[in-house]
């Protein structure tokens, strides 16, 4: 190879924008989700909620997949997001009459789905980027336990604090999304930024930073500055995947986002493969397809003369099992961790 | 201003182990200077505390009269000062041209002048064929080589290599002799060479000091170390063995 004969930005093996990395799986997540949701009502609104717990998948995919920190706490922000949206859109005749508790300021605050997303996630990326800048000194078990203390900590305080919340209650009548091209515009619109954080220049050196952190602070790269600003990134993701999916239910409660919804995108994170954009996707639509299948036969069905009917649970059981295969057998998920790739476009 | 990379009576402790006891050490810019000792000596230590992994209990280290003192491993390569590792200690998961390409995005230059540097270090350590490989599946002399590459990326004024010629072939080893004498004449980086084989440091350097159980045993040209009776004592341990070419 000779310096004069190839260009730099053409250097083999050079992480680069590549569009079929981009473009293939937001046109699987479109298809995907247009076809799903024109099946019927329910799966328009399964579609719905799964276009959230993919933002949720992104949102992880952005601190775990490029920094290997392990977090169970990002379901806190979700949590937060979900709730800020709430209150920022719930009608004021409900706050009065429902979360009679409420901080009188909050009562009387109403604004449309879209500037309260804007604020979900400002509120968001703010409260990760004050936990990031301590937790973030933390790597392997200790980041783990310690993360998994704020989702307590977020829990306890939005299931309790009648002053910012609805306490145990749920938080009834948040807006609904009209139609479902805005969830699968919001979707598309995660996964570009996702991407290009993650090949970006501070996505590069975090991901160097996962592989050997001794060897990243030889090339000058401060890990703790790396993973606050990703932490804080995946925040702000977090938030904005809490807030459709309360514009998705049209309620909102804090045990929405706690043991349950941080196992489920996990798995599929892991399932997937945290490395990629790609893997998020693709873990996002086996975990959701699989569960909605075990779901029709924990409901009985009916193959000739024979009913089958699966205990009901089998579900979690299933995608636990298949959490544990993957982590033993193919530990970088089904994709391998790779973004999308089509061979004979691809060059290199 | 001095430009000169320096530790200067520097004295480390383990527990109640002393590893390094009042050593000094001086790098030119534009010079290749080599560290021998027999494995034990204290050289890696040495190294760790130059480039900011490890504190020393006393003495100081300095760049071109700057003091390092304190600063973090990062704030050293931003500074200027480079270094390779024992072990390669590349990043496995990633191609070997980004492990290369990511020792200038480290170091803020711009993503252009990143990709630039580093097809000049593969150029220059013809490791041409390998980019697209994971730098996980290379041989350890190979990945000696692109850790250097990775290194020489983020121009430094000073480099500290840690044994980059350790696993090389009879065809890589002159490779590697070549780049560093071309890094020498056409960036003035200054060089610190840690290396078993003699004939390499030999060739390549102008001053030579020998580490033995923590001490500064010698400091002189090569040739006198390799005619030094201490130094063939302590880290040869048998005068008669083969000095050219020849591994300790």
């Amino acid at each position: 190879m000779s310096n004069d004969l190839l260009p730099s930005s053409q250097l083999p093996g050079v992480t680069r924008f590549q569009w079929q990395q981009l473009l293939g799986p937001i046109v699987v997540v479109v298809i995907v989700a247009y076809a799903a949701s024109s099946v019927s009502a329910s799966f328009a609104f399964l579609t719905e909620g799964t276009l959230a717990l993919l933002v949720m998948v992104l949102a992880l995919q952005v601190l775990i997949g490029n920094s290997g920190v392990l977090s169970f706490g990002q379901a806190a922000f979700a949590m937060v997001g979900g709730f800020a949206t709430g209150l920022l859109t719930v009608p004021v005749r409900i706050k009065e009459n429902v979360l009679d508790e409420l901080w009188e300021p909050l009562k009387m605050i109403n604004m449309g789905i879209y500037p309260s997303l804007v604020i979900a996630v400002a509120i968001g990326a703010f409260l990760a980027f004050i936990t990031g800048l301590f937790l973030m000194r933390l790597s392997g078990l200790a980041a783990g336990i310690a993360t998994f203390a704020v989702l307590m900590v977020a829990d306890n305080v939005l299931f309790n604090w009648k002053l910012i919340g609805p306490g145990p209650q749920v938080m009834p009548q948040v807006p609904k999304f009209g139609f479902i091209d805005e969830s699968i515009a919001i979707a598309v619109l995660v996964m570009i930024v996702v991407y290009l954080i993650g090949i970006s220049r501070r996505g590069r050196l975090l991901r160097a930073t996962r592989e050997d952190a001794l060897a990243a602070r030889a090339l000058g790269a401060s890990i703790w500055r790396l993973r606050v600003l990703f932490f804080t990134a995946s925040g702000g993701i977090a938030a904005l995947s809490g807030a459709m999916y309360a514009h998705h239910a049209g309620a909102v409660s804090a045990r929405d986002f706690y043991l349950g919804f941080t196992f489920t995108t996990l798995a599929m994170l892991v399932i997937g493969g945290a490395s990629s954009v790609w893997g998020a996707v693709v873990g996002t639509i086996l975990v959701t397809a699989i569960g909605q299948v075990l779901l029709v036969f924990e409901g009985g069905v009916t193959l000739g003369s024979i009913e089958f009917t699966l205990p009901n649970g089998v579900r979690g059981l299933v995608i636990a099992a298949a959490l544990v295969v993957i982590l033993i057998w193919r530990p970088r998920g089904v994709t391998g961790g790779k973004e999308f790739r089509v061979p004979f476009l691809s060059r290199t | 201003m001095t430009q000169i990379l320096e530790a200067v009576s520097i004295v480390k402790s383990f527990g109640a182990i002393r590893v390094l006891e009042d050593v000094s050490v001086t790098v030119n810019k534009g010079e290749i200077v080599g560290l021998l000792g027999p494995n034990g000596a204290g050289k890696t230590t040495l190294v760790n505390i130059i480039a900011g992994y490890e504190s020393q209990n006393s003495g100081t280290v300095s760049m071109d009269s700057r003091s390092l003192d304190g600063l973090t491993p990062e704030a050293r390569t931003h500074a200027g000062l480079a270094r390779t590792f024992q072990s390669g200690r590349l990043f496995p998961e990633l191609s070997v041209a980004e492990n290369i390409v990511l020792g200038g995005i480290g170091v803020g230059e711009s993503t252009k002048k990143a990709n630039r540097r580093a097809l000049d270090a593969i150029e220059l350590l013809g490791l041409g064929d390998v980019t697209s490989e994971p730098a996980g599946g290379l041989s350890h002399g190979l990945s000696r080589l692109v850790g250097l590459a990775r290194a020489l990326t983020a121009d430094p004024d000073y480099l500290i290599m840690d044994e980059p010629a350790a696993g090389l072939n009879d065809h890589e080893t002159p490779v590697l002799l070549t780049a560093l004498e071309s890094i020498r004449v056409e960036s003035g980086c200054g060089m610190l060479l840690i290396e078993h084989n003699v004939g390499l440091v030999a060739d390549a350097c102008t001053r030579v000091f020998v580490l033995a159980s923590g001490e500064m045993l010698f400091e002189g040209t090569p040739h006198d170390a390799l005619i030094d009776e201490g130094v063939l004592t302590a880290y040869l341990g048998d005068a008669t063995m083969g000095l050219h070419g020849g591994r300790a």
